[in-house]
């Protein structure tokens, strides 16, 4: 937690042993990897726990609203396309609340870089079932138990072509760092989905649940092959595949486009400044 | 001395371009043209029409009765013969001569003269400036430019068009009377290109709205003009995320704006409050039409003004500006930039139907690049981090964007001045004390209202787009010997109560509104300026015109 030891501002709000911890440990280590200038980088969030990591490190913030994250990142990006724009956000937020924005960000193929936190239940709002939630999940809203079909982010990721579609979990935080700086690495768009146990609401999918299911994909898995990338987005259940999933041919948003193409926006103003 | 010409049609019949290539062509004669337009939500079927009114003086109102009307179809004549004015004329595209009207074989003349159906309207405009008593110069000279790049058949074979059209009314030259030109400016313009040209000469580079009647005649002016300026045109995927991705536009540095009407702007109101919060200078463009819900989509209206007044949850400064003609539109454009990044707030800028597809010929509106000041500090502080929230007397912080020295926190949850997460109780007071505080300084730069001609015992109050009508009403009025005058806010919020009462003081107040409950003038009365009032509502979608005024007021 050297992030929110050296920033010092902020007291973090997370439950002693959440899986949010290993993902902003994660996160900090791929960025001194790839020696990120922490001055070009902004992480964006919306609103729920995983929503506010980006106070708990040395960056840019943009803390929007629920749901709201990548509309600002994007605008953010097409603003200043030398920014490194990172969302890092929950499911909720942008398996929910954020759905169609998730979409049509995608469709851009827009240079923003999604950390999804997917813990499979609502965390700040105390424990009702997520876009994600197993089928049966019972909580103190769905009594029921969940009817509705869990969203699949990653099959609805590679059926649009995203730049760069990967899987990882908290679980397992070797693999989510480098799995973060490949979606950094990568152009226009990335989502990764990062599975992530949630200690005081979701009993289900805990720890030792995610490290009993999830499995690196195999060597022989072709990034590139949209078949087996779908494939792979499908699988759930006793085994998890994790890693890269696909890798789309499309150009980023702000390199197709004629005018983003260019140099940054925000160069086109005489300003004290960046 | 002024004419009114009406042509109407079903959709699809080239209505829109006829009146275009009217306008045009009266323009350039140095004729004042008023040209509105009335259409249904539909592409094809239906009665549209097409108001061009000209005059010897500059115009602000459309006409209730129309002076020659052109109907293409008989469906057309039989629904607006009965705003013919007296000693008015009617042509009729039709072969069947020996009725009340002129009968004109638009689509015969055009293929007469080698050309297609479409080359009708030609036709139908060499009958028009006949009837007036204009000669075939101006017509031909526009039609020359219009289709001079599709090559010399095309242009000879509408040249022809219109001299037929012109000798086919042979004996009828004159038969209505029309004003002389009066050297008034050629260039013609509409309510959405003077917007979007203050927007883009202002600076702005990010636009992002999802389209919607009567809006996207803005949102499609920009797309036209993105390379010329370099800026980015690009199609939301809902009006909840325009103001979002606007708010990260601006984080950034760069002006943005998103441009919608009523039931878009409520969909926006959760992305105003955050531009409030994090206070980031967003333009919203809000053309309204008749509510509630989908209402009437190509009709006018002044009905969301309360609404955008208090839109977005909480408590924040916010500016609204209404133009009221089209310099003022392209002016009030420019000035919505400028107020959203001196006070770091939202500004929504309203029109409405009516002004957005009005249509008139006046100087020329400058379309060089001539951005606004950003007001951005440095973003390094020596020795002491930056803070985006610093509490100032004025309430507004120095602004800096991200790519500097210093890290740039913005959060929508209450925050401290550095920018991170708070619950404090004495931070959330001091914070909102420093937000609220910008509306002194906001009110400093009120944009006072414009007085027609000199106070009067009586004032027509209005607002926005009923400044025309308004104004030529008062004229109207005071020749008739009333001691009448218009009082026109361009700026609607906020309001200073104090400042604006002594304008109404032992006056009576007639409210000149497009809607149904006088929504400004119950703002003007919730800030203290105005006690009393009487209100003249419009709320048919429909615009006002300065007949309509002159007919109620004294009523």
């Amino acid at each position: 937690m050297s992030g929110a030891k050296e920033n010092g501002a902020v007291e973090t709000a997370w439950c002693p042993g959440c899986g949010n911890f290993h993902i902003l440990e994660a996160l900090e280590n791929a960025l001194d990897t790839l020696g990120t200038d922490r001055r070009r980088l902004v992480l964006v969030s919306g609103i729920g726990q995983a929503a506010k990591l980006p106070h708990y490190t040395k960056a840019n913030v943009f803390n929007g609203l629920h749901g709201r994250a990548l509309p600002a990142a994007t605008g953010i990006k097409m603003a200043n396309r030398k920014l490194l724009v990172i969302v890092t956000s929950g499911d909720g937020d942008m398996y929910g609340e954020g759905g169609n924005h998730l979409v049509h960000a995608m469709r851009r193929n827009i240079g923003v870089k999604a950390f999804v936190h997917n813990n499979q239940v609502y965390g700040l709002t105390k424990g009702q079932a997520s876009p994600t939630s197993e089928p049966g999940f019972v909580t103190k809203v769905q009594v029921d138990g969940v009817l509705s079909a869990p969203f699949n982010p990653l099959a609805l990721a590679v059926t649009l072509g995203v730049s760069f579609v990967a899987r990882s979990s908290a679980v397992i935080p070797d693999h989510l760092q480098a799995m973060m700086q490949e979606a950094i690495r990568a152009k226009g768009f990335a989502l990764l989905d990062i599975l992530q146990p949630c200690v005081t609401f979701n009993k289900v999918n805990t720890y030792k649940w995610y490290r009993d299911r999830v499995r690196e994909l195999p060597k022989s898995h072709d990034p590139r092959d949209r078949d087996q990338a779908l494939a792979a987005a499908m699988t759930w259940g006793d085994e998890i595949p994790v890693g890269v999933i696909y890798r789309g041919v499309r150009p980023a948003f702000e390199d197709a486009h004629p005018i983003l193409a260019g140099a940054p926006l925000v160069s086109a103003f005489k300003q004290p400044l960046p | 001395m002024t004419t009114n010409i009406r042509i109407c049609g079903a959709a699809g019949q080239g209505v829109q371009s006829f009146g275009d290539l009217l306008a045009r062509t009266f323009a350039s004669m140095g004729l004042h043209v008023f040209a509105t337009q009335s259409y249904l939500s539909r592409i094809r079927g239906g009665i549209n029409s097409y108001d061009v009114r000209i005059g010897s003086e500059e115009l602000f109102s459309s006409a209730r009765k129309t002076d020659l009307l052109v109907a293409l179809n008989r469906e057309a004549l039989d629904q607006e013969k009965a705003n013919l004015a007296m000693n008015g004329v009617m042509i009729l595209n039709t072969a069947e001569s020996g009725g009340n009207y002129l009968a004109l074989q638009m689509d015969k003349l055009a293929q007469a003269a080698g050309g297609t159906a479409r080359m009708a309207n030609s036709a139908g405009a060499g009958a028009v400036v006949s009837v007036l008593g204009y000669d075939l110069d101006a017509l031909h000279k526009c039609l020359t430019q219009e289709f001079s790049k599709k090559g010399r058949d095309i242009v000879e074979q509408n040249l022809d068009a219109a001299s037929r059209g012109y000798r086919a009314v042979a004996g009828h030259e004159g038969l209505v009377r029309a004003p002389k030109p009066a050297g008034a400016p050629a260039t013609l313009y509409d309510g959405s290109t003077a917007i979007a040209l203050g927007a883009a000469t202002a600076g702005v580079k990010i636009v992002f709205s999802y389209p919607m009647t009567p809006s996207s005649g803005v949102l499609t002016a920009l797309a036209g003009m993105s390379h010329k300026y370099g800026m980015v045109v690009e199609q939301a995927e809902d009006e909840i995320a325009a103001p979002n991705l606007l708010c990260g536009a601006t984080f950034a540095g760069v002006p943005a704006m998103t441009t919608t009407s009523g039931g878009g702007f409520a969909l926006m109101a959760e992305g105003l409050s955050l531009a409030g919060m994090l206070e980031l200078p967003i333009v919203i463009f809000l053309s309204m039409r008749p509510g509630p819900a989908t209402g009437m989509p190509t009709r006018t209206a002044q009905g969301d003004l309360a609404f955008a007044a208090h839109a977005g949850h909480g408590e924040f400064p916010k500016i609204i500006l209404a133009p009221g003609d089209l310099r003022q539109a392209f002016d009030l454009t420019r000035r919505a930039f400028e107020l959203a990044h001196k006070f770091q707030t939202p500004v929504i800028l309203v029109a409405d139907q009516f002004l957005t597809d009005l249509q008139k010929n006046i100087p020329e509106l400058p379309d060089a690049p001539d951005y606004i000041n950003l007001h951005l500090a440095k973003n390094s502080a020596p020795g002491k981090a930056y803070e985006r929230y610093l509490v100032t007397d004025s309430g507004v912080s120095p602004r800096a964007v991200p790519g500097g020295d210093s890290y740039v926190v913005s959060a929508s949850d209450m925050h401290a001045e550095g920018g991170h997460l708070s619950e404090d109780f004495n931070v959330q007071i001091a914070l909102q004390d420093k937000r609220m505080r910008k509306i002194t300084g906001i009110l400093d730069e009120f944009i006072q209202p414009e007085i027609h001609p000199e106070p009067a015992g009586e004032i027509l109050l209005c607002w926005g787009s009923a400044y025309g009508p308004c104004r030529a009403a008062v004229d109207l009025l005071r020749a008739r010997g009333r001691d009448v005058c218009m009082v026109h806010f361009p700026m609607v919020w906020p309001l200073d109560g104090a400042a604006h009462a002594p304008l109404f003081e032992g006056r009576r107040v007639i409210a000149v509104e497009g809607n149904g409950t006088g929504q400004f003038a119950l703002l003007l009365r919730q800030a203290g300026a105005l006690r009393e009032f009487s209100l003249l509502p419009r709320y048919d979608g429909l615009p006002f015109t300065a007949e309509f005024i002159e007919t109620e007021v004294l009523s």
